[in-house]
């Protein structure tokens, strides 16, 4: 910016981040190196680590579980990202449109995000039932016989993402709105002047602005839904024979059940390896998509 | 409005750097607190009983799972009534939820400083600590302690705290499992009760009488995991690992023949729901479903007391397993074990001792309903049994006697990854996938992988 | 005159379809709601009932025996908003400096900050554990609350609001010889305020539904918040679902009182809704 002297800049930028730096340093960036740390030894957390070189990357790669678990988190990704972005910007666009009782619909579709996964579970977990869950009596109707849909290793990762997309889309939903809040009338009316219908208006002006939270949202559910955790937990416990155990269960289990600390923060390299390179990729396509007003 | 708000953040940003600044110099003098604690400790304080000199007041740090979920109440009233007999020591306790027990106990202890005392472990997490040297040694206090008789305790249960032939700690109580029975669908076949002489033969053929599909009523019901799969291959013969305590024997014919038989129930004898069905798959639904007069016979807990005389609605009793070749039972133990750096020996050993075989905690949990004492005094245990239903309550302790214990065999540590590779592969045969056979074939090369 | 019918026809459909899709996301509401009112063996009776066939408020009345529903809620309510005040503050600042002021390192910096997203929290935590014990914060309620002040996701989506305010406007004030500091509480704040809302509502939400940290760091029931009391109803053989769902009642009306507050805030006011430039 314009008039100031490099000192007072730097001043500045020191002042306004420094609140964030001693959290990022203190509860963060400490944590994340002794991580690495550990991730070079053999740790139970009881007794004194065992330095073991690459040993546990190496395991990392050849366990079984290890790797089996990584693909079902990116099952997870792949199933839930893109859907939960879909929904969460049509309903996002519908609870944009000025009509009677907006606040009350609003509040409605935040529901879910807002109950616990342990109350809503039991709900699922009902609803899955091949005795007598809803879903598969809506199937028996058109004469399809449904699955145990959380006892088959077919059916129990879709089943966790469908739950997972009933309760994730009214939180995308919400970010997505704020964004939306932020588009001026003034491009709308301008645009009606034109005699924009609203097909157009939702290409060339919503969409357009919303591009900076869209990438904010892609980027955070990525990296969420790469650490899916809780849902599995509570719903399948990682079963049925380990078909929804994903990464992060496997780091949880691993560090606190099965004494593999050392292990465990290796499987934790990896998976941020993994979102990093996802991440950075999307940094470097999101010029091509992502407009900021000031450019 | 500007500069108050910037004034402001400031103001935090200087308290919390002056905590970080101060943070490590108090650290320095606590440590050198506790060093002389600790000389101070060696100089003063023998072997002799606490209470009798009137001790200096000591506070213990005690951390538990086993009363969360309804009886902190009672374990306060516990701890209180400690509190009133040795004056001198206060029980600092923490109760944490099972499911994240060990999660808290080892980030704790891993970080040293706010390390308890004494603290609850389940057998098998007993024997974890104890190989990784964690837990003190008691056998000489124990040895010297004339008011502590071992002969009172229940002796498998008691010994299964013995880790090389050392006492690394003591039961205070347990859970076992059992079978359950409605008696109002025994009577409306005209079918004599199950027995403690009752084998598998003899629960199949009851079981058969006692289905009746049309009423949705089972003749039998028992889950199929990691204890319940132990215990069912012992009352075969079977066991997961050899005489020997090395060699993996765990698809040996006794064991696949258990197995089948677990398995069998459901889909060849059809006395039993499949494995997908609600009663299965729901939370809670067995012994609901129970409660609710749907199932004649019912493999669970002894926690199931107080829940079943509240809520069943049909006359119903325990009777010991019906075994194969053998009578074989599974528990769920609580001890309390010494941490090894406690430096309040005699306090936590007091308080250890009150813990098991103290009167006030025995009653108490017998009133309460609370997990059952191990103690092997009849006089005491009288008025548990007197307190029905189940009108065989003596069944509760009796299946001591033909204790199974989770099978660790030479690796404890890995007692959770034997357990998960073990769980998946009964899952597979449980839903179809494979056989038992072949479930237990590869359950045995993963378990051997975990030896290495 | 047709074109009003047709606005009202498609007006009459939107209701239908938003109608439609509550039902789908109210009914687990719905369900827990009426679940706190029924009896242990009703609430979660095969297939479930919607209506308890007993209205009954045994439920709140037996937890509050449990344990200290007061004292838990006063913590958890005072723990959340001391955080999220605090986070929205420290957000809006970082996300300031991130989005228009240049400097060298800055992307990288940024990027540093996202990386703390990507590593699993459930294992940094044996660390931030030794940390606060060094810092003698354990078992106190800065322990609770410092690290819920900072939220590398908060400062992301303020900066993406921030950058679309147009640099031309911030250029102007600077020019009248406004400070960065003027700047960002008179003109960029107010300008966020959608953002503020939105990172508000996901801190509090956060730090509100937080089990592991607090489950670690606090020792004494004193300092106990409502999840830790919530883990009471569960033993390791049964569960009191019928508590547990008047517990998760009492739990989840005050996130949505303050999705509610929050919620005035997404909806702009006109008078603030045009960026003139």
């Amino acid at each position: 910016m314009v008039g100031e002297s490099r000192l007072s800049k730097g001043l500045v930028i020191l002042t306004f981040l420094l609140p964030s730096l001693i959290g990022l340093i203190l509860f963060n960036i400490i944590p994340i190196i002794s991580s690495a740390f550990m991730s070079f030894t053999d740790w139970d957390m009881l007794t004194n680590p065992k330095f073991v070189g690459f040993q546990n990357y190496y395991n990392v790669f050849f366990n079984e579980n290890s790797i089996k678990s990584i693909v079902n988190t990116l099952k997870y990704v792949v199933g839930f990202t893109p859907l939960v972005i879909c929904f969460g910007l049509m309903l996002a666009i519908l609870l944009n449109i000025k009509i009677t009782g907006l606040d009350v619909y609003r509040v409605i579709f935040f529901m879910p995000v807002v109950i616990s996964w342990v109350v809503v579970s039991l709900i699922w977990i009902w609803l899955y039932s091949p005795d007598s869950g809803i879903i598969n009596y809506l199937l028996s109707l058109i004469g399809i016989n449904g699955p145990a849909w959380l006892q088959n290793e077919h059916t129990a990762m879709p089943a966790v993402i469908i739950a997972s997309l009933w309760k994730d889309v009214g939180f995308a939903a919400v970010i997505l709105l704020s964004g939306l809040q932020n588009i001026p009338d003034e491009y709308y009316e301008s645009a009606e002047i034109d005699g924009a219908n609203s097909i157009k208006k939702l290409f060339y002006i919503t969409l357009p602005c919303l591009t900076p939270i869209l990438f904010f949202l892609i980027v955070t559910s990525l990296i969420t839904s790469f650490q899916v955790f809780d849902q599995v937990f509570i719903m399948t416990k990682g079963g049925p024979f380990g078909s929804t155990r994903t990464i992060v269960q496997e780091i949880y289990e691993n560090a606190f059940q099965m004494g593999k600390v050392g292990f465990a923060c290796a499987q934790a390299w990896l998976l941020v390896v993994i979102i990093l390179v996802v991440t950075l990729v999307q940094n470097i396509l999101q010029k091509r998509w992502v407009h900021y007003e000031s450019k | 409005m500007v500069k108050r708000i910037f004034a402001l953040i400031l103001a935090l940003l200087m308290v919390t750097a002056l905590f970080v600044g101060c943070g490590s110099d108090k650290n320095e003098k606590a440590t050198n607190d506790s060093e002389k604690v600790v000389e101070e400790n060696k100089s003063d304080t023998p072997d002799t009983q606490p209470k009798e000199k009137e001790a200096e007041p000591v506070t213990i740090k005690f951390i538990q799972n086993s009363a969360n979920g309804g009886r902190e109440d009672v374990l306060k009233s516990m701890i209180d009534n400690f509190q009133t007999k040795y004056s001198n020591i206060t029980v600092d306790y923490e109760i944490i939820p099972w499911n994240d027990y060990y999660t808290k106990l080892n980030t704790v202890l891993s970080a040293g400083a706010e390390a308890p005392d004494v603290f609850e472990v389940g057998y098998e997490n007993f024997a974890q600590y104890a190989s990784k040297g964690l837990l003190k040694d008691i056998t000489d206090i124990v040895a010297s302690d004339s008011e502590f008789k071992t002969e009172n305790m229940k002796k498998l249960a008691f010994d299964a705290y013995k880790f090389d032939g050392k006492q690394m700690g003591i039961c205070t109580d347990f859970t076992g499992c059992i079978m359950y029975y409605n008696k109002d669908l025994f009577d409306s076949k005209g079918l004599e009760y199950p027995n403690e002489n009752w084998t598998w033969e003899d629960e199949l053929e009851a079981a058969k009488k006692l289905t009746d599909e049309s009423k949705g009523i089972w003749g039998t019901v028992s889950p199929l995991q990691v204890y319940e799969f132990y215990k069912t291959i012992a009352q075969n013969g079977g066991s997961v690992w050899g005489t020997d305590g090395k060699t993996v024997t765990v698809n040996s014919k006794e064991c696949v023949e258990a197995l089948q038989w677990m398995i069998d129930k459901s889909y060849k004898y059809k006395v039993q729901p499949p494995f997908t069905s609600d009663i299965y798959t729901q939370p809670d639904a067995d012994w609901r479903a129970f409660e609710e007069g749907k199932i004649a016979m019912l493999r669970n807990g002894t926690w199931q007391f107080g829940e079943f005389e509240k809520n069943a609605k049909c006359n119903w009793d325990i009777v010991l397993e019906p075994g194969n070749t053998q009578k074989a039972h599974h528990f769920f133990s609580n001890g309390l074990a010494m941490y090894k750096n406690s430096e309040k020996g005699n306090a936590a050993w007091t308080f250890m001792k009150y813990m098991a075989i103290d009167p006030f905690v025995v009653n108490t949990r017998i009133e309460e309903n609370w997990n059952i004492p191990v103690l092997n005094d009849d006089n005491v245990m009288s008025a548990y049994y007197k307190k029905t239903p189940p009108e065989s309550k003596k069944v509760a302790t009796d299946l001591l006697d033909s204790l199974v214990l989770p099978p660790l065999g030479p690796i404890p540590e890995k007692w959770a990854e034997l357990q998960q590779v073990l769980g998946e592969e009964l899952e597979k045969a449980k839903y179809g996938k494979v056989t038992a056979q072949e479930a237990l074939d590869a359950a045995k090369e993963k378990i051997e992988k975990l030896l290495q | 005159m047709s074109q009003n019918n047709n606005k009202r026809a498609k007006r009459i459909l939107l209701h239908i379809l938003l109608i439609l899709l509550s039902v789908l996301f109210i009914f687990p509401f719905l369900w827990m709601f009426m679940g706190a009112f029924k009896n242990d063996v009703e609430v979660i009776k095969m297939p479930p009932t919607l209506l308890p066939s007993k209205f009954s408020f045994d439920n709140f009345r037996t937890i509050s025996k449990l344990f200290p529903v007061g004292r838990f809620l006063l913590n958890s309510v005072f723990v959340a908003f001391s955080s999220t005040i605090l986070q929205l503050l420290f957000c809006a600042m970082a996300a300031y400096v991130f989005a228009k002021i240049k400097f060298t390192g800055r992307e990288v910096l940024f990027t540093l900050f996202l990386i703390t997203m990507m590593v699993p929290r459930q294992l940094t935590m044996i660390t931030l554990y030794r940390i606060f014990v060094n810092l003698h914060l354990q078992n106190s309620y800065l322990g609770l609350i410092l690290p819920s002040t900072y939220n590398a996701l908060g400062i992301f989506l303020m900066r993406q609001h921030i950058r679309t305010i147009p640099d031309s406007f911030a250029e102007a004030a600077t020019v009248d010889g406004a400070s960065h500091f003027k700047i960002f509480f008179k003109l960029i704040l107010p300008l966020c305020k959608p953002a503020l809302a939105t990172v508000g509502i996901l801190g509090f939400m956060e730090s509100w539904n937080s089990f592991l940290w607090p489950l670690i760091i606090t020792s004494s029931t004193e300092l106990a918040t409502l999840p830790l009391g919530l883990s009471k109803l569960q033993g390791r053989w049964t569960t009191a679902w019928n508590l547990l769902m008047a517990g998760n009642v009492i739990s989840t009306i005050p996130i949505l009182m303050v999705y509610l507050f929050a919620q005035k805030y997404f909806i702009k006011s006109l008078a603030h809704s045009g960026i003139k430039g």
